[in-house]
């Protein structure tokens, strides 16, 4: 393989120019090495990252956090403004994979990456979280519900970087909120699945809700018939039978090593029903 | 590719293959054999280092991970003063069975005593979650980070 290590960000542009196939980006490394290993890949050209400190960091502008693509989990845990923002995600974070992988998975790794189990999406789509794509001379702004068109496929063109993760000030603010990842262990742990959800209830009645899934799909999605039933019920008023039939129109899960799919449906459905209960 | 960086208080420069893993040029370049290879996909921590003040499995790492950086092994934290306060409570508890996985939790533990140090056992598991024994000595292994938690405080 070959390897390149761009001087700057402009020259990493620059050298991309000559790259128009099949490339990969190295940044923390934690899922690139396995892939490697497993030879998955062999001979594409490798563009090391990791030391393009401008796309690294967490800051707020106007009413926006915005996380740099190569920050850290274990940075975006420990930053005191995600603290104050954004408690729930930021809580969330911590049942990822390990504190040592933490330390080197970064935020925009885990999109590019798009495994249909990646641990941050279902987080990122119910916040409504956008992602700033670069090239040379552009920028364009994806919401992260539209980044995806299929499995390990997205919009991102190939001359293309994920720049920086967009999440509102207030995303989850006055929500009720909840996240849960299912897997054979708590930590270090592929999920069979995981539920984001956020919700609003004026006496209980649902007034507003966002449910997202991980690994139930080609890539994680918004539930959004799920949602559509949901919104404007009353507690009492959802009806198992009729709760299963959207989440049919919703989920379409797998049977693969790590579970099959009518205990991923049946838990999916549980845990629809533990956060909309524990609220 | 060159590479510098300093490995348990050496500067150490080197001409690698970047992509070489880090725990291979630590291992067979520079025979830090303290460091551990288990499963090699970064989900036991037999292989962790303090990379730049922070716990990292060198696995899952490249050699141009490390350029410019500062690492920290176990045989360099085995020479400090809370190195030996916590070998001392390893070996005070018996935590260390076939002793495999062992520099990758003193390694991680280390990095727990010198960032927080409370003597929690939630915390513990918790900074201790990416280290897999299969001896299962878990319980062991917490009460001696614990009993170096409380030394420490102490001030012995």
């Amino acid at each position: 393989m070959k390897f390149i290590k761009p001087s700057s960000l402009p020259d990493l542009f620059d050298r991309l120019q000559n790259y128009e196939g099949r490339k990969f980006f190295l940044a923390g490394g934690s899922d690139i090495n396995i892939q490697i290993k497993n030879r998955m890949i062999r001979d594409e050209p490798i563009f090391y990252i990791n030391h393009l400190d401008e796309l690294r960091g967490i800051q707020v502008v106007d009413d926006t956090v915005i996380i740099g693509a190569l920050t850290s989990y274990a940075d975006i845990i420990s930053s005191p403004i995600l603290k104050e923002k954004l408690p729930f995600f930021r809580n969330s974070l911590k049942l990822f994979a390990s504190p040592l992988l933490q330390s080197v998975a970064t935020i925009g790794g885990n999109i590019a990456n798009s495994s249909p189990t990646a641990d941050i999406l279902p987080l990122l789509l119910v916040l409504d979280a956008e992602v700033r794509l670069l090239t040379r001379s552009k920028l364009r702004f994806i919401p992260i519900n539209e980044f995806y068109t299929g499995y390990k496929e997205y919009v991102m063109k190939t001359n293309e970087i994920i720049g920086s993760v967009h999440i509102n000030i207030d995303a989850e603010k006055n929500w009720l909120a909840y996240y849960r990842k299912v897997g054979s262990r708590q930590s270090l742990t592929i999920a069979k699945l995981a539920l984001a959800g956020i919700m609003k209830l004026k006496e209980n009645s649902i007034t507003a809700i966002k449910i997202a899934a991980g690994a139930l799909n080609e890539y994680p999605r918004r539930l959004t018939t799920t949602e559509n039933y949901l919104k404007s019920k009353r507690k009492e008023d959802i009806a198992d039978k009729e709760l299963k039939e959207v989440l049919t129109e919703d989920i379409t899960p797998i049977t693969d090593l790590r579970s099959d799919k009518n205990y991923r449906f049946d838990v999916c459905l549980n845990l629809i029903k533990e956060f909309i209960n524990s609220y | 590719m060159k590479i510098s960086f300093n490995i348990n208080g050496r500067n150490v420069k080197l001409d690698v293959d970047p992509m070489r893993r880090l725990l291979d040029v630590l291992r067979d370049d520079l025979e830090l054999t303290d460091i551990k290879e288990s499963c090699g996909e970064g989900e036991c921590g037999a292989c962790t280092i303090i990379l730049d003040d922070k716990p990292v499995t060198s696995c899952i790492l490249n050699a141009v991970h490390a350029d410019g950086k500062k690492i920290l092994t176990a045989n360099g934290i085995s020479k400090t003063r809370i190195g030996e306060i916590l070998l001392d409570c390893f070996d005070q508890t018996n935590s260390v069975q076939c002793g495999f996985c062992f520099p990758g939790f003193y390694v991680t533990a280390y990095h727990y005593l010198i960032t927080d140090g409370e003597p929690s056992l939630e915390k513990i598991r918790y900074a201790l979650s990416g280290n897999i024994c299969r001896c299962t000595g878990y319980k062991k292994i917490f009460e001696s980070v614990i009993m170096a938690c409380e030394r420490l405080q102490e001030g012995s």
